[in-house]
């Protein structure tokens, strides 16, 4: 199987979180917003992995659980509170839940 | 160290603070009786502690009576010792006989003339307090337990003078009392301060014998500053005008505090410390001086005055004056004589007077009385025998003490204060006579008939002052001058001569003559011929004025410190108060209030702007570690 050159992983990688960055900063759908977070987190796994595999040193894998695994616990709390205003506004616009402000 | 001596003098000391403290704590659980008799007791124990001390020590040799006893350590210093020590020599155990003597009549006095008051116990509790700083004032064996002692007889004189507390007039006098005291406080503080500086030590026994070490202007200065104290606790010039307001007191405490004992602790303080007034001559000059111009002073203003208390206050002053001048020129036992016998007679005449008052329920304005003589033959007599003891009529006490010191005044060449002192010695007799006619002589002028109550426990130590008065004088006989030779340890290096009984008989017939015609004016004027007083009165109108408003020394001292204290405070409430003390957390509220408007700016609540700001301070994050980290590399 022909090597996969580091490179094409990186740009990949660099591709995906811009992708995943506009799409944050872009929409206003919060689930939509909760996807591309997702997907620049999987970007930096992706780095991480490629990395491992280059050097041989499989701690970067490790890595890649581990970020994996808070990654599910961040969704979900995201996801709850997605919900939580989801149960008491009608709408779903990022831009209209802004209670918090100074 | 003296074992009897050991042993007796601490007891006499506390005796009386351990039957304050009974009083204070387990009183209120006992019936009011106990507390007087606690207080009594306590009182008369130390009495007669100090009469068995007394009889051991003047049972010494004259060199040995001078006794200094060590308890131990209360505070290092650097390199100064502070110890607890008692002093005892003749001089202070004549001052604690009169203490505890003429205390303990007073306390039993008391019984019976504050038997009707609420805070019977209270008074009691204050009384033995006053008892206890006065004995330590003067067992003292150092400048700094004395000042102890001297603060404690303030604070009691404080509480005694507003002890009716719901008068507004007695809280301003117990006020003013204790602001002069302090100043006087001050005073004797800055001496102990000079005295540290040049010796490093404050104990008598130091002090004294390391006069030498001081130079006569350190040690003229130390005797000023001493002085101020002096002058502050015993009323007199300039700073005397808390005396008479502290009449408002009840009677038994102008008696003890304000007439027999705390006011002459200015008195002690000079002929005590007369090793120092011995090398300091500007500063004795200005005792003597300070002295006969108060006893003038005082006198003057005892002639117009209506109230019978405030008459005896400012013969008090006066008579206080006298001693003063006494010591002043070194004639200390002369001074310490007249302490005595004035003891005897002005606590006789503040509580006949106050049998007086008593009897007609509080009335105090002379106008007012008139013909109790009959009403009230026991103080009338009682009365006399004071009066003709402070006017100095033979063979009465006061003739001895005062003729003892207008005699001494001459014979140590001093004629201005012996002219000043038969000045004030006519004007006493005056003031006196008058206060006697006009009290006892003529027709009753009040509107209610006096109640008269007679109360034993007020008139057996009255009967014993009056015998007091009329025989204390006997300690100084021409040629057999006891009372010198009993305070001659007291002064074992006394640059004068003691002696006061080479009575000069030109003089004190002179003298004499001059106080039999003021007391004739006074019988003139008070019994014989109102029409006489109604001219004198008007002829004499303005300075009668002026001596009734006592030459307007209150006035003036509220214009020189009351009124710009006032003025400084108002200033300081309008400019610093709001300015500085309210106006420097405001600024500083405004300011942080201002940088938070600043930045919640920053918070608008929009969660992508939140993204963005990550995004591009992560970038430039990103940007300045990377390029960063070559330029490091590039080196």
């Amino acid at each position: 199987m022909p090597l996969i050159p580091l490179d094409d992983y990186l740009v990949l990688s660099a591709a995906m979180f811009v992708i995943g960055l506009i799409g944050f900063l872009v929409r206003r759908n919060p689930l939509t917003m909760l996807m591309a977070v997702e997907l620049m987190w999987n970007a930096g796994n992706l780095v991480l992995a490629a990395f491992a595999r280059n050097f041989s040193d499989m701690s970067g894998q490790v890595f890649v659980f581990v970020v994996i695994t808070v990654a599910a616990a961040e969704a979900a709390i995201a996801l709850a509170i997605v919900v939580m205003v989801f149960r008491r506004r009608p709408d779903v616009d990022v831009d209209d839940i802004s209670v918090l402000r100074g | 160290m003296d074992a009897v001596v050991a042993n007796i003098a601490p007891q006499i000391l506390f005796a009386p603070l351990l039957g304050c403290l009974l009083i204070a704590f387990v009183g209120p659980r006992l019936p009011r009786s106990v507390s007087a008799v606690i207080g009594c007791t306590s009182v008369f124990a130390a009495f007669a502690l100090t009469v068995g001390l007394a009889a051991h020590v003047w049972h010494l040799p004259v060199a040995a009576q001078r006794i200094d006893l060590q308890f131990g350590t209360w505070a290092l210093v650097g390199q100064a010792h502070i110890g607890f020590g008692i002093w005892i020599d003749p001089l202070a155990l004549t001052w604690m006989l009169v203490i505890t003597g003429v205390g303990f009549l007073i306390h039993l006095y008391s019984v019976g003339y504050m038997g009707h008051d609420a805070n019977y116990r209270t008074f009691f509790a204050h009384m033995n307090l006053f008892v206890f700083s006065m004995l330590l004032l003067v067992m003292s064996d150092g400048f700094l337990w004395l000042l102890v002692g001297w603060g404690g007889v303030g604070l009691a004189s404080y509480l005694l003078i507003g002890f009716y507390y719901d008068r507004q007039s007695a809280v301003l006098a117990a006020r003013k009392a204790l602001i002069m005291n302090v100043i006087g406080d001050v005073g004797i503080m800055i001496a102990i301060f000079l005295m540290f500086a040049h010796v490093g030590d404050q104990s008598f026994a130091v002090v004294f014998a390391r006069t030498g070490a001081f130079g006569t202007s350190a040690l003229d200065w130390i005797g000023i500053w001493l002085l101020v104290g002096a002058v502050a606790k015993s009323a007199q010039l300039p700073l005397h005008t808390w005396l008479p307001d502290a009449m408002e007191g009840p009677t038994p405490v102008s008696a003890l505090i304000h007439a027999a004992t705390m006011v002459t602790a200015g008195v002690y303080l000079v002929a005590r410390c007369h090793p120092i007034y011995d090398r300091a001559p500007a500063a004795a000059e200005a005792v003597a001086i300070v002295g006969a111009a108060s006893a003038l002073f005082a006198a003057t203003i005892g002639c117009v005055q209506y109230d019978i208390k405030r008459v005896l206050a400012y013969s008090t002053m006066s008579q206080i004056g006298y001693m003063f001048l006494a010591v002043g020129i070194g004639a200390y036992t002369a001074g310490a004589f007249h302490f005595l016998t004035h003891a005897f007679f002005k606590a006789l005449l503040f509580m006949a007077a106050g049998i007086v008052i008593h009897n007609l329920g509080g009335e105090q304005d002379i106008r007012k009385m008139g013909g109790l003589s009959k009403r009230m033959p026991f103080a009338f007599w009682t009365f006399l025998a004071g009066t003709l003891a402070i006017a100095g009529v033979p063979p009465f006490s006061g003739f001895f003490s005062k003729d003892s010191i207008l005699d001494q005044a001459a014979a140590l060449g001093h004629p201005w204060l012996f002219a000043v002192g038969v000045a004030a010695a006519a004007l006493t007799a005056f003031y006196m006579f008058r206060l006697f006619f006009s009290t006892f002589a003529g027709e009753y002028r009040g509107s209610v008939e006096p109640h008269v109550e007679r109360v034993p426990a007020m008139e057996i130590p009255v009967a014993i002052l009056a015998v007091l008065a009329t025989i204390g004088g006997f300690l100084v006989l021409p040629g057999h001058d006891t009372f010198s030779a009993l305070l001659a340890g007291a002064f074992p290096d006394a640059i004068l001569p003691l002696s006061l009984a080479d009575f000069d008989w030109p003089l004190v017939l002179g003298t004499l003559m001059i106080v039999a015609a003021a007391i004739v004016t006074a019988y003139a004027m008070y019994v014989i011929s109102p029409q006489l007083r109604a001219d004198v009165s008007r002829r004499l109108g303005g300075l009668r004025l002026l001596l009734l408003d006592a030459y307007h020394v209150d006035a003036i001292y509220h214009l020189m410190f009351e009124v710009p204290a006032y003025a400084l405070a108002q200033a300081c409430g309008v400019f610093f108060e709001r300015a500085v003390i309210a106006g420097v957390p405001q600024a500083l509220a405004a300011a942080t209030s201002a940088l938070g408007g600043l930045s919640r700016g920053w918070e608008t609540g929009y969660l992508r702007r939140y993204g963005l700001t990550i995004a591009i301070g992560a970038s430039l994050l990103l940007y300045f570690v990377i390029f960063g980290l070559h330029d490091v590399g590039a080196r």
